[in-house]
């Protein structure tokens, strides 16, 4: 075992010989979006993720599925099983199956694995002092979702959203393959500053976020500041607290922003500040149109200074 | 003022249900109960982004917020005159543009205290009113609000002007009758009551000055 349930990384990653380790990981939850194709492209995306965060190919998947038959039309859900295929197809990923049961509220995802050569697993750990943060996707995702789910939002930032939640780490993972990385990860539940607390807490590294270099969804500004902020980016700030300095006089906005819970975010790369202007213009190339250095890694104390 | 309550509301349902209160009811106070540290907080931030100056106290496991809106459009508190007045939001008709605002003038003073005081306040109440722009739709005068309208008004030449401006200027016949002024009025419309009900129905809004 090289990954296991002991670390608060991605997935696990099991060896089985000396160029070949297993990564498995599993996602589900409740509908994000109204729309059951949607909804299934975006379960697909997010489950996949993990494996593109930890540097490997995914291979294939099982759904995972509970249904509320009684009160659901039968349609709903064979779209959302065509949004998970459409996405595992689009990953080059075979689904072997799956299992459903009756429950009362709707829930959908996927079990992945994948393949990851033993000496190119990409943990969530390794940040070096020197080090440069990419971010490959803008935040806001969790905010912008609050106000769907209030029926606040425009359809342009519905389905800007789901466009960008239903898209690959794919391409992103490719581009960072050719590079040196020393950490990475996939932004999603905790936030970008949660995420980036597992990265280093306990760790004689500290890192310094330039917030104006990152990158957010143009709504979630205007969404935050009328309160529609997801009670997820109150606890992820209240439980890292401790572990990220910021001014008083932080704009409170940005700060939920950062705290903000994603669904299908984008990778957290950490590499030499020498490579990272190029792992961005590659990105950029790429089609990861949002892809920015967000930050640095410094000799420290396993605290993140946010600017 | 009643109290909502929005405990037990996952997010964003808190905000969502001041949201609708504010749009449907256009009050001018709103107090709410939350049970968690988010929904304090984002039922805090909307209010403000409407113009409420909000506080918020704790009750035991539950938050009580209550916000007071602003004049002006925030900012800075209430302007003077208003400070001392019985201001009430009453109806709410559904957003349909343009808000009508109904002043309803009870008294030729604004307060108590001091009648001189209480004189000077109203008329600075009135020439400052038009700030309120187009939204202004009627102004009704009631009991001694009559005075305001008559000959020798200190206002007489401000409410004459807001009548050429479109806003339906109203003075109580009753009572213009029972202080035996109604040739005196120089100013506005001479109305009853049906009209007054039926004006403080339709409007969206309406500022009752006692």
């Amino acid at each position: 075992m090289l990954i296991g349930a002991d670390s608060a990384d991605d997935a696990g990653v099991y060896r089985i010989s000396e160029d070949l380790a297993l990564i498995q990981t599993l996602d589900f939850f409740p509908p994000v979006v109204d729309d059951p194709y949607d909804f299934g492209r975006i379960a697909a995306a997010n489950a996949l993720s993990d494996v593109y965060a930890m540097g490997g190919t995914p291979k294939t998947a099982m759904n995972i599925v509970a249904f509320p038959a009684q009160s659901m039309a039968v349609e709903v859900l064979r779209d959302i099983l065509a949004g998970g295929i459409d996405i595992l197809r689009e990953a080059e990923t075979v689904l072997l199956g799956g299992h459903s049961i009756v429950d009362e509220e709707l829930k959908y995802g996927l079990s992945v694995t994948g393949f990851v050569h033993p000496q190119r697993v990409l943990a969530n750990r390794g940040l070096l002092p020197g080090d440069c943060l990419v971010l490959t996707k803008p935040l806001g995702v969790g905010i912008v979702n609050t106000a769907v789910k209030g029926g606040l939002a425009e359809e342009e930032t519905i389905r800007r959203v789901t466009r960008q939640m239903a898209t690959l780490n794919r391409d992103a993972a490719r581009v960072m393959a050719d590079f040196a990385v020393s950490a990475c990860t996939d932004v999603t539940g905790f936030g970008l500053l949660g995420h980036l607390a597992e990265m280093i807490a306990g760790t004689a590294t500290r890192v310094r976020i330039d917030a104006g270099a990152v990158p957010v969804l143009s709504e979630a500004r205007d969404f935050a500041a009328i309160g529609l902020v997801p009670a997820g980016a109150y606890k992820n700030r209240e439980y890292r607290r401790s572990m990220v300095e910021m001014a008083d006089d932080f704009d409170p906005l940005l700060r939920d922003i950062l705290f903000d819970p994603q669904t299908s975010g984008g990778l957290l790369i950490g590499l030499a500040e020498k490579q990272a202007p190029a792992l961005v213009a590659r990105l950029h190339e790429a089609g990861v149109e949002a892809a920015a250095i967000v930050g640095q890694v410094v000799a420290g104390d396993g605290i993140i200074e946010v600017r | 003022m009643k109290t909502l309550d929005a405990r037990g509301l996952a997010c964003p349902g808190p905000v969502l249900l001041a949201k609708k209160t504010l749009d449907d009811q256009r009050p001018e106070r709103l107090a709410m109960l939350v049970d968690n540290d988010a929904a304090r907080e984002n039922v805090g931030r909307f209010l403000a982004s409407r113009g409420f100056a909000v506080s918020v106290e704790r009750q035991g496991d539950d938050y009580l917020l209550s916000g007071l809106l602003q004049g002006g459009g925030g900012g800075d508190v209430a302007a003077a005159p208003t400070a001392t007045a019985t201001a009430t939001a009453v109806q709410a008709q559904p957003a349909a543009a343009p808000t009508r605002v109904v002043v309803l003038i009870g008294s030729d003073q604004l307060g108590r205290g001091d009648e001189q005081l209480g004189g000077k306040l109203m008329v600075s109440y009135l020439k400052t009113l038009k700030e309120m722009g187009p939204e202004l739709w009627q102004l009704i005068f009631v009991n001694g609000g009559v005075r305001l309208t008559l000959d020798d008004s200190p206002v007489l030449a401000e409410l004459q002007e807001y009548e050429r401006d479109g806003v339906i200027v109203l003075a109580c016949g009753t009572c213009l009758a029972h202080f035996a002024v109604s040739e005196r009025q120089r100013v506005g419309q001479s109305t009853n009551m049906l009209d007054i009900v039926t004006a403080t129905q339709l409007a969206d809004k309406v500022i009752a000055l006692s």
